[in-house]
């Protein structure tokens, strides 16, 4: 089964080969296929590894266990579906001038950004996660700049000034770990992550503490963590459509695994406590801040930015209540985050295409004026907020469940309080934009009538509504398999 | 050989500085020239200067005392006694050795000054009065930095004697590469600068500026009392040179006993260790311009809080592993704390093309510091790849680009900082000195082979790298920002784990790499909007 895991590496860049002759017909055929065999390939690897078994291979540079399938599933469902909803979302643009070396630049780096980010779940070690990590930044930072409008090229610069600032502080993480490791495992290794779990009982508790500390700010910059997120609103909201999505679902994910391989150490040189904490304050800080951003925003797009911080809270949060079933949950969250939040940007983006506007007030009753996005956006909505029937229902009750066993009172408390404030944010602003009735202009005349764009774009929702809700009504085997794995994996390394 | 009685000794201190110092006088004046393509004074113009005005008559302002008239001998006399109180040429105390402290050879250089001073404000010249006016402002911050200065020796040899600083940084040499010392010799450094009157605080060669301090100060003085004061002074610069390596720096060289070859070998390496300094001095005089009047104010905060920052730094240190001193240890040590101050020098500065030249000369640090520790055996020959890398871009390539794009761009050079830079300056220092205490009790458990203490210092310039991309709102300066951000994680890299195979150069490069990367997006933005380089423009995305 190691052979998957080439794939991976191979598919994409194929991908970005093939973009690179024709820009837009081959291309968007060529996208489409290579987001949905990677998706195939991740679920293979998911299934191959959800009993514990570790694939690794290439003379142990690339090594995936059930901690990473589930990081490679979510990222591969998005890098999926996004491909099929750019073709719609792309196409709406085609009778622009200039349009073909647009669309080849959009999709070189479309595919480049979903080879970077599935590349962080197979690194082996420490540097390979770090370079992984930094070339998502770069990749991503091109397409939020894509569009080069001035508000475009300010989140871009805002965004690679800002996270890869915080890459340094990780990089001095990683560093500190080698140093810390340099006394059991002699001067010259490779810091793989399986190296440091195995000699656990020689490193200095001190150093690891101190480096999953700064792996926290470090990578946590780029997962979002408050007060470090001053990139993220801009970022998600200048995008593309379904780079947003991806920068959401997979990237931010992407970054917190970085962060769940320093946790993996931290606990198996006795430092959990530790680590938890740390995980809550962030989390609280994170979800507080955030919940209440997403009641006062006029954007849509930066609405579903600041809930993608809080969600990144209520993981944070997950895995620091400790108990396996909030690990689990908080795992399962990241996957069916991934669906909901694809599902909402998706839904943004079809609206974007529509209205062409980005603000709140200006989009009205478009449940009737599109009467496939305007539900399924609306459906994106309470998916968020963690409503039955939708997967996030599920890792949300799993992970309160799991902090009330532990017991985690104030922490699952306070996540109770504030995913109810940003329940309430974002059921207000999407309930006005979809069912809210349009005034007719002071002239008389109607307001801009909206209509559906594509049937890709379309598609793409669907695909991710399908998804959410299917992991919401019943959890496969397979995955529920997987996540246990996984949970173990972090709880008693 | 026959050995010298110790008051023989004591004397030939005296006459060795005496002598000694018009000379050096004259071999910077005629370095300098040299290097500003002029023919320049005789190395030995001082002597005949000194011996011309003695041969002058006395001309007396009108309104001069006996105050006026005293002052270059009483002035005289107290250089003439300051040898007798430091080590000059001997390891050991001599009979009067031991008269007075470091605060003593403090007490007696402020004599000086302020009796100068007074025959100044004798003269009744608004001139000189104003030269006297400003060296007491100016040097207003000079003596905390001499005490704080002494807080650092003093708490490392639990005594405030000049020879007995000496004698424990040479029993352990280790001493002397702490980050502590190292950062108290920078301050005394700058001190030695002010003092003496150099570049950046005063230009020497000139006779009518409005600048002038020392010069104006004795502009009344004619005859042997010019004579006096200005041999007094040489005599002053050769004492700060001696204070300088004799005691912080190099305490090593000199005679350990009164055998006469001892002594004459002492004579000759303290000639060429004033020689040393001087030739920074030239250096410096040749490459920076003199400050503005009002900005001289900040350089000597700057020292002092140089000062305290080594003594805070000294309580916070971690301590030495087995108290073994590496070469690869010292290298460290010295290269961290460079980059350390190269970032001070980029805090201060307003200028984005001096910033890029200390971001350049930060870069070649630490590139010299991957070929020492290569060469020292820590690390892979990879390193020398690596090192030749790090001065291809970040001393090279960058530097340069960002220069020709802000040349083309025509971009204002000035940035000026959202605080007063001496404000900077000292949330640098609490950033720097909260590094340290939060690093103190980390141990990384290979303590004896690594020199841990450049680790706080490099943390501590990662956080005034953000500091200064926070307090710069400029693209261009934001952007050195990451980069000497970049070089902060560079030397932590190379300090804390040298060893780190191939992936670490891998990384490091990487990293470099997206320097790169970042600059072609700034690029963009600059086509783009070709006047905003200032960054608090983007301000569109808020909320």
């Amino acid at each position: 089964m190691t052979w998957t895991l080439y794939a991976l590496l191979v598919v994409p860049l194929v991908a970005v080969l093939a973009t690179l002759v024709d820009g837009w017909r081959l291309a968007r055929v060529v996208t489409l296929l290579s987001g949905v065999i990677c998706f195939g390939l991740a679920v293979a690897i998911a299934i191959t590894v959800e009993h514990g078994r570790v694939l690794d291979t290439a003379a142990g540079w690339m090594r995936v266990d059930s901690l990473g399938a589930v990081f490679l599933l979510a990222t591969g469902l998005l890098y999926a579906i996004a491909g099929i909803f750019s073709v719609g979302y792309l196409g709406v643009d085609q009778v622009h001038a200039g349009f073909p070396k647009f669309a080849r630049r959009y999709f070189v780096y479309l595919n480049l950004f979903g080879w970077t980010m599935l590349l962080v779940p197979i690194a082996a070690d420490f540097g390979t996660l770090w370079v992984a990590v930094e070339l998502t930044t770069i990749v991503s930072a091109l397409l939020v700049a894509i569009d080069r409008t001035d508000a475009a090229l300010e989140a871009s610069w805002k965004y690679i000034l800002i996270a890869s600032s915080g890459l340094g502080i990780a990089l001095l993480s990683i560093i500190i770990m080698y140093a810390t490791g340099t006394h059991v495992l002699g001067p010259e290794y490779i810091p793989r992550f399986a190296r440091f779990l195995n000699h656990a009982h020689g490193l200095s508790k001190e150093a690891v503490a101190l480096a999953f500390v700064l792996s926290v700010v470090g990578f946590g910059t780029k997962a979002g963590f408050v007060p470090m997120h001053t990139w993220l609103p801009d970022a998600h909201s200048e995008a593309p459509a379904p780079v947003s999505a991806m920068l959401s679902g997979s990237l931010l994910a992407a970054a917190f695994y970085a962060i769940l391989r320093f946790y993996q150490v931290a606990v198996a040189t006795g430092q959990r406590s530790f680590a938890e904490h740390v995980l809550i304050v962030f989390g609280v800080i994170s979800l507080v801040l955030a919940s209440f951003s997403v009641i006062r925003q006029g954007n849509y797009k930066r609405l579903l930015a600041y809930s993608s911080i809080e969600h990144m809270g209520i993981i944070a949060l997950g895995i620091g209540f400790g108990a396996p079933l909030a690990v689990a949950g908080a795992l399962l969250h990241v996957i069916t985050h991934a669906s909901a939040k694809g599902l909402a940007f998706f839904g943004a983006g079809s609206l974007l295409r529509g209205y062409d506007t980005k603000e709140v007030e200006e989009v009205t009753d478009a449940g009737r004026a599109m009467p496939f996005t305007g539900p399924m956006f609306m459906a994106a909505a309470l998916a968020l907020s963690g409503l039955p029937l939708s997967g996030v229902f599920r890792s949300e009750f799993e992970i309160v469940a799991g902090g009330f066993s532990r017991p985690q009172y104030v922490g699952v408390s306070l996540l109770l309080i504030f995913v109810n404030v940003a329940f309430f944010g974002i059921i207000w602003h999407a309930g006005r934009m979809v069912l809210g009735q349009s005034e007719s202009a002071p002239d008389g005349s109607a307001a801009v009538i909206a209509h559906e764009r594509s049937g890709w774009m379309i598609a793409g929702m669907a695909g991710c509504l399908i998804v959410s809700v299917a992991l919401g009504v019943h959890l496969p085997g397979d995955l529920s398999a997987l996540l246990t794995s996984a949970a173990h994996r972090l709880t008693a390394p | 050989v026959p050995t010298l009685p110790d008051w023989a000794i004591q004397v030939l201190q005296v006459l060795t500085i005496l002598a000694l110092a018009p000379l050096i006088t004259g071999i910077i004046a005629r370095a300098e020239a040299i290097i500003q393509q002029r023919r320049g004074p005789r190395v030995l113009q001082p002597y005949y200067d000194i011996l011309k005005l003695l041969r002058k008559e006395t001309v007396l302002p009108a309104p001069a005392g006996p105050i006026f008239r005293a002052a270059p001998y009483v002035a005289f006399a107290g250089y003439a006694a300051i040898p007798l109180l430091i080590p000059v040429l001997t390891t050991f105390g001599l009979p009067l050795g031991y008269m007075a402290d470091f605060f003593g050879v403090g007490l007696i250089f402020a004599l000086t000054s302020f009796i100068v001073s007074l025959a100044a404000v004798d003269s009744g010249s608004p001139y000189a009065q104003l030269g006297s006016s400003r060296l007491r402002s100016f040097g207003a911050f000079n003596e905390p930095t001499v005490i704080f200065v002494t807080f650092v020796l003093a708490l490392t040899s639990h005594t405030d004697l000049p020879y007995a600083f000496g004698a424990t940084i040479r029993s352990t040499a280790v001493e002397v590469f702490r980050p502590s010392h190292l950062l108290m010799i920078a301050a005394f450094f700058m001190l030695v600068l002010n003092e003496t009157g150099r570049i950046p605080i005063e230009n020497h060669g000139s006779t009518l500026e409005f600048g002038q301090i020392e010069e104006g100060r004795i502009a009344e003085h004619s005859g042997p009392g010019l004579a006096f004061l200005r041999w007094g002074s040489s005599i002053k610069q050769l004492l700060f040179y001696t204070i300088f390596m004799n005691v912080l720096v190099v305490p090593w060289g000199m005679a350990n006993d009164g055998h006469l070859d001892a002594v004459a070998l002492a004579i000759v390496i303290l000639f060429g260790k004033a020689l040393v300094v001087g030739a920074a001095v030239v250096v410096i005089e040749s490459s920076f311009a003199k400050l503005r009047l009002y900005k001289i104010p900040e350089f000597t905060v700057a020292s002092f809080m140089f000062a305290v920052l080594a003594v805070v730094i000294f309580l916070f240190e971690p301590a030495f592993g087995d108290q073994r001193l590496t070469l690869f240890g010292a290298i460290a040590t010295i290269a961290a704390v460079l980059v350390l101050l190269l970032e001070f020098g980029m805090l201060r500065s307003q200028d984005v093309w001096e910033q890029l030249r200390l971001y350049a000369l930060g870069s070649s640090v630490v590139a010299a510091l991957a070929v020492g520790t290569a060469a020292t055996g820590h690390g892979s020959s990879e390193l020398y790849i690596l090192a030749a890398a790090t001065i291809a871009l970040k001393a090279l390539l960058f530097p340069i680009g960002i220069r020709f794009v802000l040349r083309r761009l025509e971009a204002e050079p000035r940035v000026p900082s959202v605080i007063g830079v001496a404000s900077g300056i000292l949330l640098a220092i609490i950033l720097c000195s909260v590094s340290f205490v939060v690093l103190r009790p980390v141990h990384i458990g290979a303590e004896a082979a690594l020199p841990l203490s450049a680790l706080p210092v490099a943390v501590g310039g990662v956080l005034v790298a953000f500091l200064l991309m926070v307090l710069r709102p400029h693209a261009p300066s934001q952007l050195l920002g990451f980069l000497v951000l970049e070089n902060a994680v560079s030397v932590a890299s190379l300090v804390i784990a040298p060893g780190l195979p191939i992936i670490l150069a891998l990384l490091l490069l990487f990293d470099v790499l997206v320097g790169v990367l970042v600059f072609v997006v700034l690029v963009q933005y600059l086509a783009v909007e070709r006047t905003a380089v200032r960054t608090d423009v983007l301000n569109r995305l808020t909320g």
